[in-house]
């Protein structure tokens, strides 16, 4: 026990001495803060759209699009009169000529037709920012809306008036209580947990990997192996680097307190103000423990995987290659992460967070995403343990046959005679 | 009388389809520097690893100390040092000489004086806190050197002992090898240089294709199989001698080069009968001597030159840990 704390310390020790691992833990919460709070800024901040409404209406529609296209703070709307009927082909290549010379970002092509069948052409150098085409579509359907009721009869002034803008107050249930914990912040915690889960059972994975890797190509592995059994070193190796893993979250957690404590005092008032649908979430301590148990358990299986890995392999080359159908293992679970959020009670979603290889990501992000029986989550972690068990008893015997191996690396069959052996 | 440090009873390891090693015994006694000699493939790392129980043998027994236990058992007794020299490379050098001390079992300050005093004995005191990487490969081998001899372990391992070795290094290490030995420690050593085991067994053992060719004292084997060698020196006149060389039921082998001849006597040869027949014919000699044979040559009479070609290695080597 003794060498295999030996081992620890000195895979914790070397590890936290090297610089990137300050640099990750600084530059970690700026890249994930920027990962949260740029997608909404860059949407947001589309700048000042300039666009010309081709009015071939006879009669004031496409005036008052115009105008109402001109109050929204997104557009500056001009009005091009093209008389009614058929519009001059001419005049629309003198526009586009308009904006491939950024004169102007775009126009609008309105008929008399628009109002019957609710279609309007509108061609610009960029059409896919969503907040430019969703503001778009919402004033020429209201203003469409609200002329195609006048038509009927109906007074404008008693629509505006019968008109009422819904707000969805929406809030997680949990324990038969309400959570305070709206649906923003529930799907940014379930985003966030994935995130960092996916990114951190990967990191140090691969450290894992490397560490074995070094000891065998620079030989020493030999030496150790002459004083302690493989299985304690590997042993000794898993635990030193989750070690410096969870040294890193209690890093980021605690400043994260700090920060928090003393938002009040911050410029800005606080972050929950960036991004609007990401806000900081809350974390019960329920879900600090979900997401430290299967870190944990993820952490434990993957990195007996990369283990067995690195010692298959006798350079960086040939583990990047021997790497990947881990790596596909865990970037899978990472992408169906998505179909869970947008439905954590489906039976994919289900089944994904009992399959040990996914669990570790799919479960804590259903849980985050909505509430969760009990007993599923102990079947889940009940099944993630089993098959830590039995992916380290392969690993192992994998790894003692492995690091004393040089030469080429093994196919399929000879790595299932390194298990057998006894 | 104490028992022998090292007992290998007929052990055997196999790897996919050919044998290493094949029933190999060797007993070393204490307090003697032991070389276990062989060409290239012959099996001296396999055994090493087999008395170290990095692998376990397929077959036979290793007993060290005349106790129970594995090599891993008895690791705090053992230095190892293996063919392929190997450290963390960025880890400072003390670090690394802590925490390999610290495998085998030496508390952390006690191994902190140690491995001090030992660089400053080996000129390395100014780099305790630089990197691996930084060092030179020299005094990279130095340290690794301490880090086997740190906890002052009463047998010695050495794979390929001073193989890679510059010269000063060389010297440091056959130094440090007599110096354990008078201190009471027993050392193990393969090697396939003879000069060097010449130089400093007491006790070899020739293996090849993994199976013992001899082993003994030294001084046995070279009485056992010398002898028989003779060093010749003409001094101008050569008389008959290439008439007398020719006679096969007096010499078994000559080789002549102009005034220098080197002969293997015949089983009934006399080497007074010799002499006679090369002065009578007038050759003058101003050297005639019966030699020991260089272990160089008892080597290679026993392991005959096809030996140096080991049998293709398989692709993968199936090995229990």
């Amino acid at each position: 026990m003794r060498k295999v704390l030996a081992v620890i310390r000195r895979e914790f020790i070397e590890r936290v001495r090297q610089k990137w691992f300050w640099a990750m833990v600084v530059l970690g919460p700026l890249f994930f803060g920027a990962l949260f709070i740029l997608p909404g800024m860059l949407i947001g901040k589309t700048g000042v759209k300039r666009i010309a409404v081709v009015d071939g209406t006879s009669s004031t529609f496409g005036a008052h699009l115009t105008e109402r296209l001109d109050a929204e703070s997104l557009f500056i709307a001009v009005r091009v009169a093209a008389g009614p009927g058929a519009i001059d082909s001419s005049r629309i290549d003198s526009l586009r000529n308009a904006v491939d010379r950024k004169e102007l970002d775009g126009f609008l092509i309105v008929g008399d037709g628009a109002v019957d069948s609710g279609k309007v052409m509108y061609r610009a150098s960029n059409v896919s920012s969503p907040v430019t085409i969703g503001t778009l579509e919402h004033v020429v359907s209201e203003v469409v809306n609200a002329t195609r009721l006048e038509r009927e009869g109906v007074n404008p002034a008693l629509v505006a008036k019968a008109r009422i803008h819904v707000i969805l107050d929406s809030k997680k249930i949990s324990g038969g209580k309400e959570t305070g914990e709206s649906a923003g912040q529930s799907f940014a915690l379930a985003y966030f947990m994935g995130i960092i889960l996916y990114m951190s059972i990967l990191l140090y994975g691969i450290n894992v990997m490397s560490s074995v890797l070094e000891e065998k190509t620079t030989k020493i592995v030999e030496v150790l192996i002459s004083s302690l059994r493989p299985f304690q070193l590997l042993l000794g190796k898993v635990l030193g680097v989750g070690a410096v893993s969870i040294f890193q979250f209690l890093i980021w957690g605690v400043s994260t307190r700090l920060i928090l404590s003393q938002r009040q005092h911050l410029p800005g008032g606080g972050v929950s103000d960036a991004g609007g649908l990401f806000q900081m979430p809350h974390v019960t301590a329920s879900t600090a423990v979900v997401f430290g148990l299967y870190f944990l358990g993820g952490f434990l299986l993957y990195s007996a995987m990369f283990a067995a890995v690195g010692a298959m392999s006798s350079n960086e080359q040939e583990a990047r290659q021997a790497q990947q159908p881990v790596v596909m293992l865990l970037v899978a679970s990472f992408i169906s992460m998505f179909a869970m959020l947008n439905d954590p009670g489906s039976t994919l979603s289900v089944t994904l967070s009992m399959i040990p290889f996914s669990a570790p990501i799919a479960m804590p992000v259903r849980w985050a995403a909505g509430n969760l029986p009990i007993a599923e989550v102990a079947l889940s972690l009940g099944i993630l343990a089993v098959s830590i068990l039995g992916v380290t008893w392969i690993a192992a015997r994998i790894y003692r046959v492995g690091i004393l191996m040089t030469g080429k690396r093994p196919n399929i069959k000879e790595l299932v005679r390194w298990v057998r052996a006894a | 009388m104490s028992p022998p440090i090292v007992v290998a009873d007929r052990i055997t390891k196999r790897f996919a389809g050919h044998t290493a090693v094949d029933a190999l015994s060797l007993s070393v006694p204490p307090g003697v520097i032991y070389g276990l000699l062989g060409p290239n493939g012959a099996g001296k790392s396999t055994t090493i690893r087999m008395i170290l129980n990095i692998y376990a043998p397929d077959s036979g027994t290793v007993r060290l100390f005349g106790e129970e236990g594995t090599g891993r058992d008895h690791s705090a007794r053992i230095g190892y040092l293996p063919e392929e020299r190997g450290l963390y490379p960025k880890m400072r050098v003390l670090d690394v000489l802590l925490f390999l001390a610290e495998l085998k079992g030496m508390d952390r300050r006690a191994a902190r004086t140690k491995a001090l005093d030992w660089l400053a004995r080996m000129g390395l005191s100014d780099w305790r806190l630089r990197k691996v990487n930084e060092l030179s490969k020299g005094m990279q081998q130095k340290v690794q050197f301490i880090s086997t001899i740190i906890h002052e372990p009463d047998l010695l391992v050495m794979d390929e002992a001073f193989s890679g070795l510059d010269p000063v290094n060389s010297q440091v290490l056959k130094d440090t090898i007599l110096e354990l030995r008078a201190r009471g420690k027993t050392i193990l050593f393969s090697t396939h240089i003879m000069e060097q085991a010449e130089k400093v067994c007491d006790y070899v053992c020739i293996i090849a294709r993994g199976k013992k060719l001899v082993d003994g004292t030294l001084a046995d084997i070279k009485r056992t199989h010398g002898g028989k060698h003779l060093l010749v020196n003409f001094d101008g006149a050569r008389g008959d001698a290439d008439r007398i060389f020719a006679d096969r039921r007096q010499v078994a082998k000559a080789d002549v080069s102009g005034q220098f001849a080197e002969l293997e006597l015949a089983s009934q040869g006399d080497a007074q009968e010799l002499l006679k027949a090369l002065v009578t014919s007038g050759a003058r000699l101003s050297r005639f001597e019966l030699a020991e044979p260089s272990l160089n040559k008892i080597f290679i009479d026993l392991v005959g030159p096809e030996a140096a070609n080991p049998v293709a290695r398989p692709d993968a080597e199936v090995a229990r840990a």
